[in-house]
């Protein structure tokens, strides 16, 4: 039997389907979860309460139009949840994330013990620090397009900016990454 | 934890394919793939069944509970083609509610004017022609909006279309229907031998959209029945009068200038949107008292 998409499995949730919401949420948790978890930096139990949210949110505000495309639609909610609770939290944490991610990229830079290199790398400590160093808006664009395989044109309705700006933001972020990155790999590579 | 990461992370071919669509070129491509490949390092949270159950358990008493008739004007409304169904439906269902009397009786009407002024000398078409217009109009009026007679208000109200919207789709068809027939009633004459198109037409349009005009307006206060009686029975009077002073030689719609005639069925449209603009705050009275 041909499996439903997720429009169509919206429209039916929008009708009060259970059954179409069990396969719309076993469908999207696993993956929206692994989205937000990397967007707030690593941190698991905030991004469970922002996928719970994300949810709520697309039962309660019942703004999807029929036929739109809801991939988009749920990581653009997904994300601007996101966005507004990282607005919301002090400004001072976040600079201290910031600097905390900066410090864990010098460690791995200066002082790359082998057994320590390896476990970050199996924990992918590396990865989470250097693009926790990126802005909100080139993280996004860079999650959804590697992570999840967005087309450049669902970033573009994910994040509500035009098809240019998101080639820029993955140029950019590609390149800021490379760099972030780049000390880490000469120095698994000198070894 | 999810051990196979997806596209583009699958592959350096794929990787290769994602930056080239985002317009990299084959050195930066060379350069980035390598750090970027490394991404797939950073795993995401596994789900155990139990978390989906959870989350699942916490949304379903979220579900919205519409009834079956909402959803369908939901589904309607947010779809254009919907939108275009649900007009053709609400014609539909306007024109179900007139009698086939209602269109043989105007279509035999017509015929019979034709023949009566086809037969007819010259000087008395025009009479004849601003008879049988408005009497289309008549006709149209108490078929279409026959329902405050018998108290539908109440039902117009819970419809999706508004009673206004409902009278405008009945006004449409009604009077499309009439003008139709009188155009086909030019044309008759016009290949009779009657010479000007023009002048035929206006004498029996406009007087009709005047009566009809009339007719809807006095249908706020008075019933349908009276108030279309009323607004014909004045203008065949107005017509009787003319004609006897016709013979006198002071007649003043026969013969009537173009200019005049226009401002006559300008005079009738006024009157119509008069009527539907008022049809809202005249709802309150036209509904039935308990």
């Amino acid at each position: 039997m041909r499996e439903r998409s997720d429009e169509t499995l919206m429209a039916a949730v929008m009708a009060g389907d259970a059954a179409a919401l069990a396969a719309l949420v076993e469908r999207h948790h696993s993956l929206l979860l692994g989205y937000l978890y990397r967007l707030v930096g690593g941190n698991r139990p905030l991004a469970e309460d922002l996928c719970q949210e994300t949810f709520v949110h697309l039962l309660k505000q019942q703004s999807y139009q029929i036929g739109r495309p809801f991939k988009p639609w749920l990581y653009a909610i997904a994300t601007n949840l996101s966005r507004d609770h990282l607005k919301s939290a002090a400004v001072c944490r976040a600079l201290r994330q910031t600097e905390q991610a900066a410090e864990l990229l010098e460690r791995y830079d200066t002082a790359p013990g082998p057994e320590e290199q390896a476990l970050a790398a199996e924990q992918g400590q590396e990865i989470a620090a250097a693009l926790a160093l990126l802005s909100e808006e080139y993280r996004a664009a860079l999650l959804l397009r590697f992570y999840h395989g967005f087309s450049l044109q669902e970033i573009a309705e994910t994040l509500h900016v035009p098809l240019g700006t998101v080639k820029s933001h993955l140029s950019v972020g590609t390149r800021r990454l490379r760099a972030l990155l780049a000390p880490v790999q000469e120095g698994a590579d000198c070894r | 934890m999810n051990t196979q990461p997806s596209w583009p992370l699958d592959s350096e071919d794929h990787l290769a394919e994602a930056l080239r669509e985002q317009e990299a070129t084959p050195e930066e491509i060379a350069d980035l793939t390598p750090a970027l490949l490394r991404l797939a390092a950073w795993q995401a949270p596994a789900l155990a069944a139990a978390d989906t159950n959870a989350l699942l358990a916490h949304l379903l008493p979220l579900l919205p509970t519409v009834s079956p008739v909402r959803q369908a004007i939901r589904a309607r409304r947010q779809s254009q083609r919907g939108r275009l169904a649900w007009l053709l439906e609400t014609a539909r269902a306007q024109i179900s509610i007139l009698r086939p009397s209602f269109w043989l009786v105007s279509a035999a009407v017509i015929v019979l004017g034709a023949l009566v002024v086809l037969r007819a000398g010259n000087p008395d078409q025009t009479l004849l022609l601003r008879a049988i217009g408005p009497f289309l109009a008549y006709l149209g009026t108490i078929s279409a909006f026959r329902g405050g007679h018998l108290r539908v208000l109440e039902f117009e109200l819970a419809c999706l279309p508004s009673p206004v919207q409902l009278a405008i789709a009945r006004l449409v068809i009604v009077l499309g229907y009439d003008v139709g027939l009188g155009l086909l009633l030019s044309l008759a004459l016009w290949a009779g031998g009657v010479d000007n198109f023009l002048a035929l037409t206006l004498s029996w349009l406009m007087p009709l959209l005047l009566v009809a005009g009339l007719a809807l307006c006095l249908s706020l206060r008075l019933s349908v029945q009276t108030a279309a009686a009323i607004a014909y029975g004045s203008w065949l009077v107005l017509l009787a009068l003319d004609s006897a002073r016709t013979l006198t030689g002071y007649a003043l719609l026969i013969p009537i200038p173009v200019a005049a005639e226009v401002v006559m069925g300008l005079l009738g449209l006024a009157l119509l949107m008069i009527a539907l603009l008022r049809m809202q705050a005249a709802m309150p009275r036209l509904l039935p008292r308990s």
